[in-house]
């Protein structure tokens, strides 16, 4: 049985270190992200934090590849345990080129067992990350909702 | 792996499920996102579609479902490279739905969904539909949101 896996592209008007940016700086991510503070100093092998508007730590993991602006990958796993606690940890890769002059991002999330039932939740979820990530760096602000992750 | 290969891509619009539908019927709107592609058709179930580029027809095809603004449904058969013609028509879906989280009162937010499916396991259709695909839908999307699609620059 083949293992699951979420892959999403996506072409946003902005420069690939504006995108960086938007993807590792806790200010910004909070704005698109669920209100969440997307915590690292982005070197492999530190640690990442997602944290919580009330400053609960949600997810952590380990930073695997981080080669600015281009290419970074984290491991991602559920603080809680509660929700998922058969999930094994997962890993996310977020690379960034240029095409046709545009800004293309490219998102796996895989590790998933085969299985898994977290796979459908997350790609919920990064469908909405994503797509107010997108507007926030085109139009200057996220797009309105009150996305609960 | 020989399971059926099939598309489906969501994404978050911060636009109103009309206007979307108009988006994705209306040809002067198409036009604007899908490469210079109109899209033309009455917009009703059994009727003809064609995309026209460049004043040629490059796909002739049928709609199987139109309810105005929710769905629209339709044959997807290209015919403007020769090794693409010999396949099979695949079909393509498009669901709008308003998004459970947003919030009303800073405006609207619509789910789009486009499922592409019904392609043989050996399809050379597939490979490029799954990378035009988020091509398209991200100029859409830029469109509605900001007023202007985004300019890809010529080549390859």
């Amino acid at each position: 049985m083949e293992k699951p896996k979420f892959v999403y592209v996506t072409h946003i008007n902005t420069t690939p270190e504006k995108l960086w940016d938007a993807l590792t700086n806790p200010e910004f991510t909070q704005q698109y992200w669920g209100g969440r503070r997307v915590q690292s100093d982005w070197t492999v092998g530190a640690s990442i934090k997602h944290l919580k508007a009330d400053g609960a730590v949600e997810l952590r993991g380990e930073v695997l590849q981080a080669e600015p602006p281009r290419l970074l990958s984290y491991t991602f796993l559920t603080a809680s345990g509660d929700r998922v606690p058969d999930e094994k940890s997962t890993r996310v890769t977020f690379e960034i080129t240029t095409a046709f002059g545009v800004t293309k991002l490219t998102i796996v999330h895989d590790g998933f067992e085969p299985d898994s039932k977290l796979v459908f939740e997350i790609t919920n979820g990064w469908q909405a990350i994503l797509s107010s990530l997108k507007t926030l760096l085109e139009t200057g602000a996220p797009l309105p909702f009150n996305y609960k992750c | 792996m020989n399971t059926k290969p099939k598309f489906v891509y969501s994404t978050l619009i911060a636009t109103t499920p009309e206007k979307l539908w108009a988006a994705l019927t209306d040809p002067e709107f198409t036009a604007q996102y899908w490469g210079g592609t109109r899209l033309e058709s009455d917009w009703t179930a059994g009727s003809r579609i064609v995309f026209r580029w460049q004043g040629k027809i490059v796909h002739d095809d049928t709609i199987l479902k139109s309810e105005p603004p929710r769905l629209l449904s339709y044959t997807f058969h290209p015919l403007h490279m020769e090794e693409l013609r010999s396949e099979p028509p695949s079909r393509v879906t498009f669901e709008i739905e308003e998004f459970k989280g947003q919030s009303t009162r800073q405006g609207p937010v619509v789910k789009l969904t486009v499922t592409h499916e019904d392609f043989p396991a050996d399809s050379k259709i597939f490979p490029m539909i799954s990378n035009g695909w988020p091509d398209i839908l991200s100029s859409l999307k830029t469109l509605l949101e900001t007023g202007r699609a985004i300019e890809f620059a010529k080549g390859t």
